[in-house]
């Protein structure tokens, strides 16, 4: 198969997933809206467990750059945050099918895939790193508070996706930006990032 | 430290954790748990008419009772509000601690893995942390916190929590207090008196 079949492979496998959950989806019915033969699909995935993980990994690395892209690596730290956080709302908003392939129908499917759920939320603690030279105290800040922060997003951002809500997301962009920022500049310069947010969005 | 009595549907709870623990709801099944609870079918089946998902149901109810009766011994009148924030928190990640197989099916399972019932008993006890961490707002300036504040505290101290379950470290979680009470604290207090609390917390490990 060629590149573009086994990107239509991947997407139709999650979509399988999120519509018919893990014990009906058919591995059969994604082949023939990829115009894949078995023989093509059994050349490069053994089974439909791998051909899920395959496209739960495309997907993750795909979300992980979109929060990366458009960030001018010239603005500061909170801007570059912002930046990173809009691309990734409207990304849900636009695809909220993949939003629950990607929080709870495939995480669902048994620990292992749940821990793949859970190195993708280790993914963003990189990006969260800088705000570190943020704090408004000396000492140092709790070891965690890059997961803190991720973590905070992801409960907003869950929460909205699992109520069928996700076009709302990108409005709500300024409030999420502050659960964010909050652990690392604390509420009075996190507040003041929101409503600066709210005022350009 | 387990929740659980010996009585058949204790057990019964008890082995539909673990066994959600180790393969996850979907591949759960009513004939392995009454296996592992050493339990007849028949009487899983009396029990919990509903099945597997009543019997995790059950657990999960009876899990937030007692996160909620923990919390409650752990209070102190003489204690400030936030200290007392503090000793709640510790009291959580200690019944956890005790209780891997629990602390799988609250936050995890309950939330990412399992259906109707037993989302709806994790989605009522999330509301109840909530409204909790709401009252913050009484006892701080308001700060023009957003509505979702609360929420965002949840979502990242349970993010630390999930990655330790998830990847069999559950006895760890006492370890993470200072970091849950961070999280508690700051968007209420400010970065200054959370990492009071903070410090505080560390000394209480």
């Amino acid at each position: 198969m060629n590149a573009q079949q086994r990107e239509m492979l991947l997407r139709a496998m999650l979509e399988e997933l999120v519509g018919n959950g893990y014990g009906d989806a058919s591995v059969e019915r994604a082949r023939e809206v990829a115009g894949i033969s078995a023989s093509e699909f059994a050349a490069e995935f053994s089974d439909k467990d791998e051909c899920l993980f395959a496209a739960y990994d495309c997907l993750t690395d795909r979300v992980v750059a979109t929060a990366n892209a458009d960030c001018d690596q010239g603005d500061p730290w909170p801007e570059r945050i912002k930046v990173g956080l809009e691309s990734l709302l409207q990304a849900v908003a636009a695809y909220p099918q993949m939003a629950t392939a990607l929080t709870r129908s495939f995480p669902g499917i048994r620990p292992a895939a749940y821990q793949r759920y859970v190195e993708l939320l280790s993914r963003f603690e990189p990006l969260m790193r800088e705000g570190r030279e943020y704090s408004g105290v000396e000492e140092e800040l709790p070891g965690e508070v890059e997961l803190l922060a991720v973590g905070a997003a992801e409960a907003i951002i869950f929460a909205e996706v699992d109520a069928g809500r996700a076009q709302r997301l990108p409005g709500m962009l300024p409030e999420i930006l502050f659960s964010v920022l909050v652990p690392f500049m604390g509420p009075d310069r996190a507040a003041d990032e929101m409503r600066s947010a709210a005022v350009s969005t | 430290m387990s929740i659980f009595s010996e009585e058949p549907r204790d057990r019964l709870m008890r082995a539909a954790c673990a066994l959600c623990a180790e393969r996850g709801y979907e591949e759960l099944c009513e004939a392995d748990i009454a296996k592992r609870a050493d339990v007849a079918e028949g009487t899983f089946a009396q029990l919990f008419p509903g099945g597997k998902e009543e019997c995790l149901a059950a657990a999960e109810n009876a899990n937030l009772a007692e996160v909620v009766a923990a919390v409650s011994r752990s209070y102190a009148a003489d204690r400030s509000e936030w200290e007392n924030v503090v000793y709640g928190v510790r009291e959580i990640l200690d019944l956890m601690a005790a209780n891997p197989s629990l602390a799988y099916l609250g936050y995890i399972c309950a939330r990412q893995m399992a259906p109707g019932k037993v989302r709806e008993i994790y989605e009522a006890g999330h509301r109840i942390l909530e409204a909790m961490l709401e009252r913050g707002l009484e006892y701080s300036e308001d700060m023009g916190q957003p509505a979702s504040a609360a929420l965002g505290i949840l979502g990242g101290a349970q993010a630390i929590i999930r990655r330790e379950v998830a990847n069999g470290h559950a006895s760890r979680l006492p370890l993470v207090l200072p970091d849950c009470v961070y999280i508690a604290t700051v968007p209420f207090l400010g970065q200054h008196e959370a990492m009071r609390l903070t410090r505080d917390a560390r000394r209480l490990i």
